[in-house]
């Protein structure tokens, strides 16, 4: 925590080497949530690149007080996802289930033996919005509760309550998947 | 509403041991053996979407995007340094517009500009854009021309799909190759490393004169510098859409049309890649 504080402060005051670095430490995880999020790996490379580009144009606006650089730059990644989602929901586009499950799924399996990036996109479509969230900034973003509260703007408790949720809600979505399947 | 929130402190202690500490389903549920059946099935199921989820972006996504970073940092750094825009002559786009004027008349030129394939004005595209080329006299202005072409041939082959001209889409995808080529053969490394060295300035005689000298040798090292970095930052975002763009038009291409495209994505990918290496 002390050398990503370090880092930030270096890359304020300019330092690029600095500001690389914290590009290399926290690249795979804002792709990873920001694709969990949007389901569709075009948007997610343009985004994950758009969210650094916002960061080093207004990193100087970073304070630390507490919350860390990662859950800074998750916020501007989220921020991102908010606006797409309102943007996609204004036009007509084929459905996750449709475009990205896939189509070879083996019904014979346990839920938590075979999962593929696929289904929990899809899966997590069924969630409510900040189940989701959740989801994606925990498991996809490799946040601590306390980073997804600093994000989230809610408290820890809050956020634990909303994983435990979000989870149980997670599985009967599975399993409703594997037994249509079945079926 | 006491005991939902006990149990969430335990599943979030248990997530915490399973996902971060590495530690297995079991060894959780031993720690915690009264709400074991409740917890298992739980952290089952969020190990498998954390296991699922633990992909990496593709490796050619990441260089691009290093790349594109990259030349935003270094637009940054230059913008930083010259706060002013220093003049450049831009005589040769000027005469290219005057002999095309006069040459073919401007409303021709101008509408055949937006030509596309299989129109009567697209042979006029192609020869006003030769001509450019032609009188273009700097290598950088060159390369400049020949990525804004390819950028032209990308979107001709978005509108050649689109509209399922498909036989066309082989001979847009070979032009695209054709200015890739030449772009990439206008030796950018060479350019780069005439920029980092700075331009030769002749032994001036009188100090005043010395001053002068290095006052426009310095203005047109800048100029230079950042004709350059913006060039890079073009070819950046192009690395990144122009490829973007044909794979999108592959997903949902007819099979005919689609050994072109990945062709043409193959060739943008490597070209672009290559460009932003020799400009490094």
């Amino acid at each position: 925590m002390q050398d990503e504080q370090d880092l930030a402060q270096r890359a304020q005051r300019g330092d690029k080497e600095a500001f690389a670095q914290l590009y290399e430490t926290h690249f795979d995880k804002i792709y990873r949530y920001v694709i969990l999020r949007v389901g569709k790996r075009a948007e997610a490379e343009d985004m994950t690149q758009q969210v650094f580009v916002k960061a080093y144009e207004s990193i100087s606006s970073f304070r630390w007080k507490g919350i860390p650089f990662s859950a800074w730059l998750f916020r501007i990644a989220r921020n991102l996802v908010i606006d797409y989602i309102r943007k996609e929901k204004k036009r007509p586009t084929v459905s996750f289930e449709e475009s990205l499950v896939a189509s070879d799924s083996n019904p014979g399996l346990e839920v938590e033996q075979k999962l593929d990036i696929e289904q929990v996109v899809s899966a997590t479509r069924r969630l409510t919005e900040a189940q989701r969230e959740v989801i994606s900034l925990r498991f996809a973003g490799g946040l601590s509760v306390a980073e997804v509260a600093g994000v989230m703007g809610k408290t820890a408790g809050a956020v634990k309550a909303l994983q435990h949720s979000a989870i149980v809600a997670l599985r009967k979505v599975l399993l409703m998947g594997e037994d249509s399947e079945k079926g | 509403m006491k005991r939902d929130k006990e149990f969430s402190n335990i599943l979030d202690e248990c997530l915490e041991r399973l996902l971060v500490r590495g530690e297995t389903v079991e060894q959780c549920l031993e720690k915690y053996p009264e709400h074991a059946a409740e917890l298992e099935p739980l952290l089952k199921t969020a190990a498998a979407a954390s296991k699922a989820l633990a992909i990496q972006p593709a490796p050619e996504f990441k260089a691009r995007a290093r790349y594109e970073l990259r030349s935003v940092l270094e637009k940054a750094k230059l913008e930083k340094r010259v706060p002013f825009l220093i003049w450049q002559p831009r005589w040769a786009m000027a005469m290219v517009i005057f002999l095309a004027v006069v040459v073919a008349g401007g409303g021709t030129v101008v509408a055949a500009d937006d030509s596309m394939p299989g129109s009567p004005l697209y042979p006029v595209k192609l020869a006003t854009e030769q001509v450019r080329v032609t009188l273009t006299p700097s290598d950088i202005g060159k390369a400049e021309l020949y990525a804004a072409l390819a950028d032209r041939r990308v979107a001709e082959i978005a509108y050649l799909v689109n509209k399922g001209r498909l036989q066309r889409v082989e001979l847009a995808a070979q032009r695209l190759k054709k200015h890739l080529a030449k772009m990439n053969s206008l030796h950018l490394v060479a350019m780069a490393e005439k920029k980092a060295a700075g331009e030769p300035a002749r032994a001036p005689v009188l100090r005043e004169e010395a001053e002068a000298d290095s006052e426009m040798t310095g203005r047109h090292t800048h100029a230079q510098a950042k004709r350059q970095a913006r060039f890079r930052v073009v070819l950046g975002h192009y690395a990144v859409n122009h490829p973007a763009k044909l794979r999108a038009l592959l997903e949902r291409a007819p099979e005919s049309a689609k050994p072109a495209l990945q062709r043409a994505i193959a060739v943008s990918v490597a070209s672009y890649e290559q460009a932003l290496e020799d400009l490094d």
